[in-house]
């Protein structure tokens, strides 16, 4: 199969090249023309062309083009159009003739974007007044306005429907979501494509229960080389991306070389910024470590009066003299800032300096970019080298080449560890609340070269955590996009994309002798090397038309054929003992190293097609349709059909007796859609693993516990949709809303079964998830003086109910993660993602009981749900002049968090409100809880000493659900455009320097930590133990314009 | 335009549309997994199942975490959550119900299954003995469990959600199974697992007396709700063809590599945690009648290295913590050398795990004999029970005769007869399951001994557990089917006795 598809688009190629010969040059006309904006200042990269004869070119950097058309080809009256994304496009009537014709275009720009050029799927620039889905770009200036680390942490707050979570976790992965989650276990990320090539977002993460999160591969894109996102919101508007389009599709295009008549300009953009910890908890400052009140070192690991303790009941602070870890008879005194002196402050720096140029035949654009950030955690490091040239050939009037390569090196040096078990901050919340860590920090190993700590039974010191067992991970990546295109005939083109994405991860994880949780204390140090291969290919071929069949109707249509590879390969080397100290190499095992070893194929051939038509350029109706065929299917399942329809219709053009001063655009839309699904690979057949590892000489195989399914069928979406735009006021207001229905069938589950069936689950088809919701997003120009200020401001707001319609048979949920006995799930009825865990037993008055002054632990219930009830973005921009200031702000409501964090710091008695009922006096304690005693029915009068009571919480959920609500002051921004003087004496348009700031100020109602955490890209979410907050960053950018 | 070149372009790209678009077939071949077998040697899986199972009710986990402390061979001096009975709720111990099925027990379903159907007894009987081994310990744990509906997740008349057997008929079958096994292994064939089979590198002999001993252990857990059974299946057992144990040599034991992967699980968690000490139930008795087993067992204190000392269960944290310098550390033998605090013993990594030994089967001779059943007599029970203690003693390395019988001779050890001798073989027994917590707390249940074990001052029952809680992932995958077993059984809480637990009022050494 792959040789002959290869052979057919080979074939396909060499037809092409063949019959570029047969197309020869005559005497031609020649159109050119100026572009600029209302300003007139020259725009460039303004596309400008006779779509019925599919010729053209683009602006250079002096807002100048020019085209030629072949003598024969066309003469008499022709529609010239130019646009540009951004824009609104302009149509103006030329006459063909032998010689020179000159046209010039003043483009509006379009804030409201309810019109314009916007890319949309397949990256087919359209005009989106004649788009019937919902979709919504950022452009660069929008997205950069403050720089962050991961590009997709800039689109928080700018995309409604888009939910964006930053992982905390410095280089961290980034939890997206559009529209709510449609799969149950399934993926529930969008799809990424750069300029037409789809490329991994696959994420190594950890979870609230310990790991490492090595951040989500999409992260590897420099923001400084994109020129625009667009967001396609659901599987209406992303309904030819196949299958993988039922999340949505976030569609990235790179920013392009251009005709500079000869010059070549320059771009150049760098940052720094500084960084800090921008939540850290409240601890309280008044009584040490211990039990009951007493505290003496001896070992620090239970051979001293509770020196094993990991918790802060003991002595109050009040500067007695007491044995310690630093020494006998050390003055016990409060360190309130020990957890604050331990982070460092972090700094970022990026620079980035491209160059572009070239003439009408041949363009390119090459970039360099560099980033370097130091953690905010002591030795921690980043960097980030991405290199990018992308380049065009004319190579006749018909035949044109496009290629782009782009190689990233992505560099991270000891990332702290998230979660329990592994995490850095986990060392704070079991901990002494005394302990100096200057201490810690001067000294990492005491006199005999063992580990130095306050504590030796459970925990590592955290310095000689990020400093004695090193950390590294490094991915490699090419994405490489190559196209050739035919011009059939003046409305028809045939082109051929190979793309690919590649990259290589290899994580080399290094644990120093006496590592508490890897290190096997007989050895000198383990080690864990992780080496991941990715590779997605797709090669396309696609034929299409654009004609202008009357005056009035306008028809295009794409035909295309994809085929699609996939291949992962994961190799891990562990052991817990190696032999010589400090060498982490599998030569130095000590114990056998164990081996893993995966490959993953998969592959799916499609045939897809679309065709729409737009009548009198106000009614523009449109169809698609996609054919796959998956590898992961069984035979008679793999090939499966979806449709989809979407119609736009312009009012204000339909009926121009609409449009008033008031009303300047109306339009509405609708839109069906249907999108299959297909499974994971090797899901078809229960297979044994084995186990590198032998018992003494003897092999080991197990049974896997997923019963497999030889009959699973595609999973299948459907989506209906509706949209309303409007503009008002010439464009100085706008509000495009959207109402969606959403729903997932046939979900293939991992189904849990009783395990006493021998098996923990098997793969089946069932379930329905449905989600319905709204995106609104609200702009305008609400000031706009003659003296040049300005008062920009946009609103996102979107809202999403789902429901889990249904399970299979009697099942009434599906666990999606679990952590401390309380867990996620997809519950039949509720929406996707209801927290469950034990709650306070109650009387029938919803009054919590007590039995001996201690809150009874009740059932396992509902307690609450990870979904927000809404979320919204605030943007708002001020110019004056030379000035701008822009702030936005990022609103999460409702959700809820279960807080393990708080569950432990009340544990521990480490954070502020474990204060409660601490008295001195251990024979007097302190705490009445405030219910109704079991036994008797009355008030609790039994008073219980503080530690035992926040003891007695552990396992109960309830007290720890939070409203997981938050206001973000997400970006704030001040520029400044320099004079033209300053920019003409570096040969470019425009240098700005800004004032930049992220996360600069947090609101939440869950206290102690960062609510907005995530500590990897799948379905699991909503639970946190010790994230790292994330950073709030101060500091400035200088961007410098061609 | 070109015509011809449009049309040989247009018809290039309908080939391509053709042929991608007609081979659904040929795709799948790509969904052929490279990682995994859809079939493995009966032999590697065996090892793997037997790997499991022991280490998960002999090894650390159910012992440490649970069963061990319940029956106060050991206690917690740091963290002391499961000494309360606070950490044994339905989540914490839901791992000893789910994990068995679909490891071990499966595993050697399959093993099973490949014997019987090739008919090679040395494959299956030996699959389908240690089988019943698992599933005693988790019906003696949790009552009623999925027996006869079990293990048939990928049959071809699937069962998902598998209905509780009563305990009843889970012993009755897993008698019957042995009985079988025993009998086919008399004509062993050809093939067996060999040096597959890490406890008895295959030996079909061996395998039989296994049987024939687990056989005889499982009828006596059921002296006091069915004696006539108990008895009959008592007697078929010690007297079957191929025998039982006939002496320390013929032990089940599982000899551990102790490289560092397959470590003896209680060293493994010896090397970073030290939240274990000595019962002062199981030391006093000790330490009462000069057990020479005392330096085995256990440490001396490091307050007093002179001295050895138990400390009590189920304290608050607190006070469990006052005693880590001053009660007794696990024996040497169990710590693999250097922890995360301090060198400790050595060789615990591959200490061997005894499964099922020469020493019960001879305290099951004494009690049969001491209640004069299954064809023995009053009259033989002192013979049975010094052997059992001396079979106990040498298996723990104390093997100088004058210590033995000074042990023997010691007036709480020496036999008295009667309900005393009941009692005495009860203690003893209880003494030499040291490391089987699971056995022992079964025993415990039937005959009340040692009567000194009580819950302590902050546990959360007043009451010794008799059982552990369903699993939470039954209760909400295979919900109707337990909620069926709890109307049978009782609620489901520490409380509820198992079937073979429900008259204690009929064990003479209860009262």
């Amino acid at each position: 199969m792959a040789t002959r598809v290869t052979y057919v688009l080979a074939s396909a190629v060499l037809l092409l090249a063949a019959s570029t010969r047969a197309a020869h040059a005559q005497e031609p006309t020649r159109v050119q023309g100026l572009v600029t904006n209302d300003a007139r200042v020259p725009l460039s990269g303004v596309s400008v062309g006779i779509a019925s004869l599919g010729v053209g070119a683009f602006t250079g950097d002096d807002g100048r083009y020019s085209f030629t058309i072949p003598a024969g080809r066309a003469t008499g009256p022709a529609t010239l159009t130019a646009r540009r994304i951004g824009f609104q496009p302009i149509n103006a009537s030329i006459n063909l003739s032998a010689g020179t014709v000159t046209k010039d275009f003043i483009l509006a720009s379009s804030p409201t974007q309810l019109e314009g050029v916007v890319v949309t799927a397949l990256g087919i620039t359209r005009e989106k007044s004649q788009l019937g889905t919902a979709m919504q770009q950022v452009d660069a200036s929008e997205l950069n306005r403050s720089r962050d680390q991961n590009i997709v942490n800039q689109l928080a707050g700018k995309v409604s429907g888009l939910t964006v979570t930053g992982s905390g976790t410095q280089g961290g992965s980034t939890k997206l979501t559009i529209r709510g989650a449609n799969s149950i276990l399934g993926n529930n990320n969008p799809l990424f494509v750069v300029d037409g090539a789809p490329v991994s977002n696959a994420s190594r993460g950890g979870s609230p229960n310990g790991g490492t999160d090595f951040g989500s591969a999409i992260n590897d894109i420099n923001p400084d080389d994109v020129e625009s996102i667009s967001v396609l919101k659901g599987p209406n508007a992303a309904a030819l991306y196949g299958s993988r389009a039922s999340n949505g599709v976030i569609v990235i295009t790179t920013k392009k070389g251009r005709a500079t008549s000869g010059r070549v300009a320059t771009e150049f953009s760098t940052s720094i910024s500084w960084d800090a910890p921008s939540v850290l908890p409240d601890w309280q400052d008044q009584y040490g470590q211990g039990f009951g009140g007493e505290f003496e070192f001896v070992d620090g690991a239970g051979g001293g009066t509770n020196d094993g303790a990991d918790e802060s009941w003991g002595p109050k602070l009040d500067g007695r003299l007491i044995d310690q870890f630093t020494g006998p008879q050390q003055p016990w005194v409060a360190n309130p800032d020990n957890v604050k002196d331990f982070f460092t402050g972090g700094r970022s720096s990026a620079a980035n300096l491209a160059f572009r140029g070239g003439t009408d035949r041949a363009n390119a654009r090459l970039s360099l970019g560099a980033e370097s950030i130091q953690g905010y955690i002591p030795n921690n490091k980043f960097q980030k080298i991405t290199g990018m040239l992308s380049g065009t050939m004319q190579v006749n009037p018909k035949f044109s080449a496009d290629a782009t390569l782009q190689y990233m090196n992505n560099d991270a040096r000891n990332r702290p560890g998230v979660g329990y078990n592994t995490g850095i901050l986990e060392q704070f919340i079991w901990f002494g609340r005394q302990v100096d860590m200057g201490a810690l920090k001067a000294k990492r190993f005491d006199e005999n070269g063992n580990l130095y700590n306050w504590n030796y039974n459970y925990h590592n010191n955290p310095y000689w955590i990020q400093y004695e067992n090193p950390e590294n991970d490094e991915r490699d990546r090419f994405i490489g996009v190559g196209s050739l295109r035919y011009s059939i005939l003046p409305w028809l083109d045939a082109t051929v994309r190979a793309t690919s994405d590649l990259y290589r991860l290899n994580i080399n994880q290094q644990f120093a002798t006496g590592n508490l949780n890897y290190s096997d204390p007989s050895y000198s140090g383990a080690f864990n090397f992780t080496n991941d291969y990715r590779n997605e290919t797709n090669l396309d071929f696609l034929v299409s038309a654009n004609k202008q069949v009357t005056q009035k109707l306008d028809v295009s249509s794409t035909v295309g054929l994809n085929r699609r590879s996939e291949y992962f390969n994961t190799k891990t080397q562990s052991t817990a003992g190696i032999s010589v100290p400090l060498i982490y190499n599998v030569s130095n095992a000590a114990i056998t190293p164990t081996l893993n070893q995966q490959d993953t194929r998969r592959r799916v051939n499609s045939v897809f097609g679309s065709a729409s038509g737009t009548w009198g350029g106000w009614v523009t109706l449109e169809g698609t349709i996609r054919n796959d065929i998956s590898s992961t299917l069984p035979i008679g399942e793999n090939s499966y059909v979806y449709p989809s329809g979407n119609l736009s219709f312009v009012l204000t053009e339909a009926i121009p007796a609409l449009r008033s001063n008031a009303l300047s655009f109306a339009k509405l839309r609708g839109s069906i859609a249907r999108v299959g699904t297909d499974a994971d690979p090797y899901q078809l057949r229960t297979t044994y693993a084995g186990n590198s590892n032998k018992f003494g000489k003897l092999p080991l195989f197990g049974l896997n516990n997923t019963i497999a399914n030889a009959n699973l069928k595609p999973e299948i979406t459907t989506s209906n949709e509706v949209g309303l735009e409007l503009g008002f006021f010439n464009g100085r207001a706008s509000i495009d809303a959207t109402y969606y229905t959403k729903s997932t069938r046939n979900q293939i589950l991992n189904l849990t079964v009783s395990p006493a069936s021998g098996f923990t689950s098997v793969a089946i088809n069932a379930g329905e998830i449905q989600n319905k919701g709204w995106e609104v997003l609200l702009g305008g120009t609400p000031v706009r003086m003659a003296n040049g200020f300005e008062w920009n401001s946009s609103l996102t707001w979107a809202r999403n109910r789902g429901e889990v319609v249904e399970l299979s048979g009697s099942l009434q949920t599906v666990n999606v993660g679990n952590a401390w006995n309380a867990t996620v799930e997809a519950r039949k009825g509720e929406p996707y993602g209801v927290i469950r865990g034990i709650a306070y037993d109650r009387d029938d008055n919803g009054r919590i009981l007590t039995e001996e002054g201690f809150p009874v632990h009740g059932e396992r219930k509902v307690l609450g749900n990870i979904q927000p009830d809404w979320t919204a973005g605030w943007s708002n921009t001020f110019t004056y002049k030379r000035f701008a200031l822009s702030a936005l702000l990022d609103i999460r409501q409702g959700g809820d968090i279960f807080s393990i964090s708080s569950m432990f710091g009340q544990y521990a008695g480490v954070f502020e409100e474990t204060l409660w009922g601490r008295e001195v006096d251990w024979d007097n304690p302190g705490i009445t809880f405030n219910g109704i005693d079991v036994e008797t029915g009355q008030p609790n009068t039994t008073t219980v000493i503080s530690e035992e009571y926040f003891h007695s919480l552990f396992q109960l959920h309830e007290p720890f659900i939070y409203d997981n609500s938050y206001v973000k002051l997400r970006e704030l921004r001040v520029g400044y455009d320099l004079p033209a003087s300053w920019a003409a004496r570096l040969n470019s348009r425009a240098v700005n320097l800004a004032l930049v700031g992220r996360n600069l100020f947090t609101k939440a109602k869950i206290n102690h930590i960062d609510p907005e955490f995530s500590y990897q890209t799948g379905n699991f979410q909503g639970m946190e133990f010790a994230p790292l907050p994330n950073a709030r960053s101060i500091g400035f950018n200088l961007r410098v314009t061609p | 335009m070109h015509k011809q070149t449009t049309v040989r372009v247009l018809a290039g790209f309908a080939v391509a549309a053709g042929l991608a678009g007609c081979d659904p077939d040929d795709i799948t071949k790509v969904n052929e997994n490279p990682n995994n077998p859809t079939d493995a040697p009966a032999g590697a899986v065996f090892t793997n199942a037997a790997v499991a199972g022991i280490g998960r009710f002999l090894g650390w986990g159910y012992n440490g975490r649970g069963a061990g402390l319940v029956i106060q061979h050991l206690a917690q001096t740091q963290y002391p959550d499961e000494d309360q009975y606070r950490r044994l709720d339905a989540n914490s111990t839901s791992g000893f119900f789910n994990t068995p099925y679909t490891a071990e027990l499966e595993d050697l379903q399959k093993v099973a299954d490949a014997g019987q159907e090739a008919d090679r007894p040395a494959i299956y009987g030996p699959a389908l003995a240690l089988q019943a081994l698992i599933f005693q310990y988790i019906t003696d744990t949790f009552g009623d469990v999925p027996y006869s509906e079990a293990l048939k997740g990928d049959a071809e008349d699937a069962v998902l959600l598998p209905k509780y057997d009563a305990q009843k008929d889970i012993y009755a079958g897993l008698l019957a199974t042995l009985t079988t096994v025993s009998a086919d292994l008399a004509s062993p064939g050809t093939v067996t697992l060999g040096s597959a089979d890490p406890i008895y590198g295959g030996d079909p002999a061996s395998w039989q007396r296994f049987s024939n001993t687990l056989r005889a252990r499982m009828a006596l857990r059921l002296i006091n709700v069915d004696a006539a059974t108990a008895a009959s299946e008592l007697q078929k057992a010690l007297t079957a063809p191929g025998g039982v144990l006939r002496s320390n040599a013929d032990n089940a034991v599982m000899e551990w590599p102790g490289d560092g992967v397959f470590n003896n699980s209680w060293a493994n968690n010896f090397q970073t945690r030290d939240d274990h000490r000595m019962s002062k139930t199981l030391m006093d008795i000790m330490l009462a009648s000069n057990d020479p087993r005392v330096p085995v067992y256990a440490q001396p204190t490091v307050s007093d290295p002179t001295k050895y000392a138990g400390m009590p269960n189920g304290l608050t944290a607190t006070v469990a913590a006052t005693w880590f310098n001053t009660s007794s550390r696990p024996g040497a033998v169990f710590y693999p050398g250097a922890t995360a605090y301090g060198n400790y013993g050595g060789g615990g990594a591959s200490f061997p795990t005894q499964i099922l030994t020469y020493a019960e089967l001879q305290f099951i001779r004494a009690e049969a004999a001491q209640r004069g059943i299954a064809g023995l007599t009053a009259g033989q029970a002192k013979g049975f029970y010094d052997a059992a203690i001396t079979a106990s003693l040498n298996q723990w390395g104390i093997t100088n005769a004058g210590a033995i019988s000074a042990f023997l001779a010691h007036p709480n050890v020496a036999y008295k007869g009667g309900t005393d001798g009941l009692k005495q073989i009860a203690v003893q027994k209880w003494i030499a399951l040291y490391t089987d917590g699971g056995t022992a707390w079964a025993e415990w249940r039937r005959t009340c001994q040692p009567s000194t074990i009580a819950p302590g001052p902050a546990a959360v029952v007043q009451y010794v557990p008799r059982r552990f809680f369903y699993s939470t992932t039954e209760i909400s995958a295979n919900s109707e089917n337990v909620a069926a077993a709890v109307a049978r059984q009782g609620p489901d809480n520490f409380a509820t006795r198992v079937y073979w637990d429900t008259r204690p009022t009929a064990a003479p050494t209860c009262s």
